[in-house]
């Protein structure tokens, strides 16, 4: 079992983003450290490939940097959406590029995810099945289920209602358990 | 109805992550047992997924772009330096080509800095010190199996001893947090090792334990005398270590199946004597 990555409560969180404000390195290096992880599960499942996810996940924190100081209200709704911005970007620049390349047309296969543990469900199978989701349910899903929030904390990082969150969150399961059933037969 | 339902379904998760069975929650409401067990279902395979985990290598270069991006934020926002320097070498950043040269000149060099200093010669107090350790953080969470993490902390210890090395050739002042975290992290080192420790692993102990040692007796004359004793006990710990890390490897190589020792000169010529490892020449 691994440990855990870091976690920080949200005073401690209030005062590294302070401190982060004045660019100290030891801030920075801790909001990374906390960070990372979580912007990285975030983005794996929003992108076909582990690497892209991987220089995503650094772009993000080099954003998170740049503007921390105009940063402001919750830093994970922030952070979150820096990183969509970051997802939405790339795929913007892919659009271009296949557009001039079609040889960059080619959407790398998902990566081998072969269940070895006897899960109903393996990683591939998720992506496959939200990528079918609206961009807003599979928001609420991988914040849910992969990052583990609440979802009073999810409505407050979308600036969302509860209620919105419970029904954005049951409309993608019903359509992901139709989907993935679907690929089973 | 249907706001009712998906604050139903809501609920039904909490209680799932709170342990409780799907059967269990779903007796509860029993009307929409049908509706809400396929989904509910789908939730906990969800969550027992294994977390995606990124490379080692690809976190420590995030770190490493953003340490070169601190020291660029930080060095454009100086403006009072700035316009000293401008005034002291004005002459030069009047001709725009010669400023744009320097400037990517600077942003070169720094970034060469950063990098170097990241990777190998930060101590504490530099401004890229706290990144060091949060990629050795990072790598320690991410690596996997428990002589791989030993092996971790006994390369984290390696580099804490450098850096008292560099801290009192700097300073000359005795680093006591680092030289603690040199001996705890060894001692880590020590517990994280698995039960069947192998003597590869063993050796490698065994020699950075000497290594820290030496490090530690080369300097022991240059402090002064309250910080001699904090030396003093530090070696004190090395040798007991040492003595311990020998005790295993003799039972390590007990384990192993013995020859007779070759009496005359030609036996021991033509002996198999081990090429490393204890018992061999090189480790009396």
């Amino acid at each position: 079992m691994r440990e855990k990555f870091l976690e920080l409560a949200e005073e401690e969180l209030q005062a590294v983003l302070e401190q982060a404000r004045h660019f100290e390195p030891k801030a920075i290096a801790k909001l990374s450290e906390y960070c990372y992880p979580k912007v990285f599960g975030y983005i794996y499942y929003r992108v076909n490939d582990h690497s892209d996810a991987e220089d995503l996940t650094g772009e993000v924190c080099l954003r998170m940097v740049q503007s921390i100081r105009q940063q402001k209200g919750s830093f994970k709704g922030w952070i979150y959406r820096v990183a969509s911005n970051v997802v939405t970007d790339f795929y913007r620049r892919r659009a271009v590029r296949q557009v001039v390349d079609p040889a960059a047309d080619s959407v790398e296969d998902i990566v081998d995810d072969t269940d070895e543990t006897g899960h109903l469900l393996n990683q591939a199978q998720l992506k496959e099945g939200l990528s079918h989701l609206t961009d807003e349910q599979r928001e609420v899903i991988i914040l849910k289920f992969i990052e583990g929030y609440e979802t009073e904390e999810i409505a407050r990082m979308l600036e969302k209602s509860n209620e919105a969150v419970r029904a954005l969150q049951f409309r993608a399961l019903t359509t992901l358990k139709k989907i993935l059933q679907k690929e089973k037969r | 109805m249907g706001k009712d339902l998906e604050k139903i379904f809501d609920d039904c998760i909490g209680e799932l992550r709170n342990g409780g069975s799907i059967e269990l929650i779903l007796q509860k409401y029993p009307e929409h047992k049908s509706e809400l067990k396929p989904l509910l279902e789908l939730v906990q395979a969800m969550e027992q997924l294994p977390k995606p985990e990124p490379t080692a290598g690809a976190v420590s270069a995030a770190l490493i772009g953003l340490g070169e991006e601190i020291a660029h934020l930080r060095s454009a926002e100086s403006p009072k330096i700035k316009k000293r320097r401008r005034s002291v070498f004005g002459r030069f950043f009047q001709q725009p080509r010669l400023a744009w040269t320097l400037s990517v000149a600077f942003a070169l060099v720094l970034m060469f800095v950063g990098i170097s200093t990241v990777s190998a010669n930060s101590v504490p107090g530099d401004i890229l010190y706290p990144l060091k350790l949060a990629t050795e953080k990072v790598s320690f969470l991410l690596a996997f199996g428990s002589e791989r993490k030993a092996e971790l902390r006994l390369t984290f210890s390696e580099q804490r001893t450098k850096e008292i090395k560099r801290v009192l050739q700097k300073s000359g002042k005795l680093d006591e947090g680092l030289l603690n975290a040199m001996l705890k992290e060894a001692q880590l080192a020590l517990e994280e090792s698995p039960n069947d420790t192998s003597a590869f692993f063993l050796a490698k102990l065994n020699a950075v334990n000497t290594y820290q040692k030496d490090v530690l007796e080369s300097f022991r004359p240059r402090v002064d005398s309250a910080n001699e004793k904090i030396v003093n006990r530090a070696i004190g710990v090395c040798d007991m270590r040492g003595r311990w890390i020998k005790g295993m490897m003799r039972e390590e190589w007990d384990e192993m199946p013995t020859h007779r020792p070759p009496a005359t000169h030609q036996e021991r010529r033509h002996s198999q004597k081990p090429q490393w490892g204890p018992g061999c020449d090189w480790m009396r």
